[in-house]
């Protein structure tokens, strides 16, 4: 850790455990922002010192005022400042001048609104750096911190939250103010809440960092509105995962808006900022949730239970119907119901009634009362065969639904399996479900939402299970010969490369390309035929035809100088009809690369995550069957295995309904050389290989055609 | 009307309109961080400038008069 990023997290560490706090603006006027952070922090009955700030009150709520911070006799750690935006550059000089070290600062009116606001925003930013100091803001709702030992709320929200394990960072500052209004509802509780704003200082990535050693936290949440550095976020969450175990769990909004432009190359046209968001997510361990209650479900699955060790779940329930949908959305979520152990079904034979059901899912039928629950939990969970149990229970009128509750809290006291509730209904179930929320045992309104929770964390255990294994980067590579094409390209200001460059890109990262060459006659075309060996494919070669196959610019399996010499009158006469003013550089002959199954290769450069790599099913249906999926370069084995396993392909791929099993290895060695192209070579903007056709296995792969826009 | 004259006046509606007493406004003070002014009493302050001295201010420019001494200035160049 530089010195740089220490000072910062120790800056952090001051402003949420601060031992005294200077409120900067602060006044009486009740029901404002500046006079409901001081009450905010003195109804907390914050631990330290509270030294309110304001050139013209001797006192508020009872307090001596200062005129300026420098003014206040004590040391001081940290400043929440609500003076207005105009003004904040004195009130941030002076609290360097009384060196603090850190700052809240609410106030609005800096980059959000433009214009000057820029200017002042980078004003705050030059003076916390003069002075070593770190910020939170601005524009933001606060920070709290619940920690007995501390009791900080120096917040606009309308109420501290309960104490848990759960940090919640949010660039939205309203949002906070409803997640704590749904969590009060729910008893869910958090370490560290903090609101940042425009993130001009303190951004989520320090805040991963600082909350990775916090003892406090077991779970970390984030809401996201902007990504400013994508792979610096990748690598934080992935360090705080694969070091403390914590799960990451973020909402990244503005899902819709920046879809993925028009875009000359199947790959560009397909990764969208929205799929490399997901796919970086994916990449860096983060558990990328689409709503707040997604995100609450999982997290209160992650910190009020143990992860489960498989995914067997047991699903007891009173009613038929609620058992049968949880049923369907396990399997749905690749949940399997496990049988029961023998002497698990002796003892509910026993227990439960004739017309119960003793097998998975397990039906104590309508009239059961909490003996019968009872027993249920207790005997299925012991199950060897069950990692976990799902218990719904649904308000008839003999249903001891408090007492219900009270015993399963009891029972998940006593095992180290997670057992989670859905109590369905609502003003009959309330008292029960306020008895498990209250216990930290997950509750869920839909019985259908146990299993999305279930799989989250599953999958996350599993994730942790398998380490990433870094990737030797492949010598036999001649990056200078890459760069020099690619330069010469960008001089000539070209916004792709012909494809007889392209291909030497490739070649230069030892791709498999087929030998071929570029003939400007019939005859020419004939005779390089005769010297590569049939069967042959002709392709037309010009700039100003980019999809060849669709003008009829492509003839396949030629098998003769004949076929040859009509081939090439036709692509020429094909593309002269399609565009009269097409510049034709000649025709590409290539010998003809063995059948194999098609798959896609490619790269597109994102503004925020940097080079991503896409894998799919190939061919000309590419954009139509959109089987792909991404992954963020550089890749290593465990990235490549889920970029390749997580599409349709794999299966093709792998030879089912008896299909030839395919070449994996050398499938994966392509990908790992395109990762490394797209890292060394910043110049390509998007490329395609398109297809790749991937023989049987041990036979190789082949690149049959490629693009490379710059 | 000189410089000194319109200080004197400035100082004089300022201690009016954020109740202060003359004596504690220096020439550099900020109206909002060294005398406490809030969001409305910068706009009132405007007003009762305009009403001192029979002018009117430009609401954009007059807003960025935030120290005795860019609204003497300010006011100076106008009654000139």
């Amino acid at each position: 850790m530089s010195s740089d990023v220490y000072d910062k997290i120790k800056n952090i560490e001051r402003i949420f455990c601060p031992q005294s706090i200077a409120v900067l603006g602060a006044n009486k006027v009740k029901g404002t922002v500046p006079s409901d952070i001081l009450t905010n922090i003195l109804k907390a009955e914050y631990k330290g010192v509270v030294y309110p700030v304001n050139p013209r009150e001797r006192h508020i709520s009872s307090i001596k005022t200062y005129k300026y911070v420098v003014d206040i006799e004590d040391p001081i750690d940290i400043a929440v400042i609500v003076y207005p935006s105009s003004v904040m550059h004195m009130a941030l000089e002076q609290c360097g001048q009384k060196g603090i070290k850190g700052a809240i600062i609410i106030s609005a009116g800096f980059k959000e609104v433009g214009g000057q606001g820029i200017e002042r925003e980078e004003q705050i930013k030059a003076i916390a750096k003069k002075y070593g100091m770190s910020f939170i803001g601005p524009n933001c709702l606060g920070v709290i911190n619940t920690d007995p030992a501390v009791m900080l709320d120096a917040s606009f929200a309308r109420k501290m939250p309960e104490e848990g394990n759960i940090a919640f960072i949010s660039q939205s500052g309203a949002l906070c103010t409803a997640v704590l209004d749904y969590a009060q509802a729910k008893h869910i509780g958090f370490s560290k809440f903090v609101s940042i704003g425009n993130k001009a200082d303190i951004s989520e990535i320090d805040l991963l960092y600082y909350l990775k050693d916090d003892p406090k936290t077991k779970v970390i949440l984030i809401y996201l509105e902007e990504i400013s550095d994508g792979p610096a976020l990748m690598k934080a969450a992935r360090t705080v995962i694969e070091e403390t175990g914590k799960p990451v769990l973020a909402i990244k909004s503005g899902r819709t808006k920046a879809g993925a432009s028009a875009a000359a190359s199947h790959t560009g046209s397909l990764a969208g900022s929205d799929e490399a968001c997901d796919a970086a997510f994916k990449q860096a361990g983060i558990i990328r949730c689409y709503d707040i209650e997604e995100m609450f479900n999982k997290a209160i699955a992650f910190t009020y239970q143990p992860l489960p060790n498989g995914k067997r779940v047991a699903i007891i329930t009173n009613a038929g119907g609620p058992g049968v949908l949880t049923t369907d959305a396990a399997i749905k979520c690749g949940l399997e119901l496990p049988k029961f152990l023998p002497e698990t079904t002796e003892i509910l034979k026993k227990s439960l009634p004739k017309t119960a059901n003793i097998n998975n899912p397990v039906d104590v039928i309508g009239d059961a009362r909490a003996d019968r629950y009872s027993v249920a939990i207790s005997s299925v969970i012991k199950d060897e065969n069950v990692d976990g149990v799902f218990i719904i229970l649904t308000p008839q009128s003999m249903t001891e639904i408090e007492s219900i509750a009270h015993e399963i809290t009891r029972v998940a006291s006593q095992f180290s399996k997670p057992i989670y509730t859905s109590f369905m209904g609502e003003a009959d179930v309330a008292a029960g479900i306020d008895i498990l929320q209250r216990n930290k045992i997950p509750h869920y309104i839909l019985p259908e939402s146990m299993p999305i929770a279930f799989v989250s964390t599953y999958q996350f255990k599993r994730m942790l299970e398998v380490k990433q294994e870094p990737v030797e980067p492949f010598k036999d590579i001649d990056i200078e010969a890459a760069h020099s094409i690619l330069n010469q390209a960008l001089s000539e200001g070209k916004k792709y490369l012909p494809e007889e460059e392209a291909v030497k890109v490739l070649e230069a990262y030892n791709f498999p390309v087929l030998k071929s060459g570029l003939a400007t006659s019939e005859e020419e075309a004939v005779n390089l035929s005769e010297e590569l060996g049939y069967p042959i494919v002709m392709k037309i070669m010009s700039e100003d035809i980019v999809h060849k196959f669709d003008v009829g610019g492509v003839v396949l399996d030629i098998k003769s100088k004949k076929e040859v010499a009509a081939a090439y009158k036709n692509i020429i006469t094909n593309v002269k009809k399609f565009n009269p003013a097409a510049k034709i550089k000649g025709v590409f002959v290539r010998k003809m690369i063995p059948p194999g199954e098609e798959v896609i290769l490619g790269v597109k450069r994102d503004n925020t995550f940097g080079a991503v790599v896409m894998f799919g099913l190939g061919g000309i249906f590419v954009e139509i069957y959109k089987d792909v999926n991404f992954r963020i370069a550089p890749l290593d084995n465990k990235s490549v295995d889920k970029l390749i396993t997580e599409t349709k392909a794999s299966e093709i791929l792998s030879g089912a309904r008896g299909r030839i099993p395919r070449d994996m290895k050398s499938l994966k060695e392509c990908i790992f050389r395109l990762s490394q192209l797209a890292i060394d070579c910043p110049q390509i903007k998007e490329l395609d290989i398109n297809p790749l056709i991937v023989l049987e296995d041990g036979k190789g792969s082949f690149v049959a055609d490629t693009k490379i826009m710059l | 009307m000189d410089k000194n004259e319109v200080q004197v006046r400035v100082k004089k509606v300022i201690a009016k309109v954020l109740k202060v007493s003359e004596e504690n406004i220096s020439d550099e003070a900020n109206f909002i961080f060294d005398l406490g002014a809030d969001s409305l009493q910068s706009v009132e302050l405007v007003a009762a400038f305009e009403e001192e001295f029979q002018i009117e201010m430009a609401e954009d420019k007059a807003l960025e008069v935030q120290t005795v001494s860019d609204a003497v200035k300010f006011i100076s160049q106008y009654l000139n």
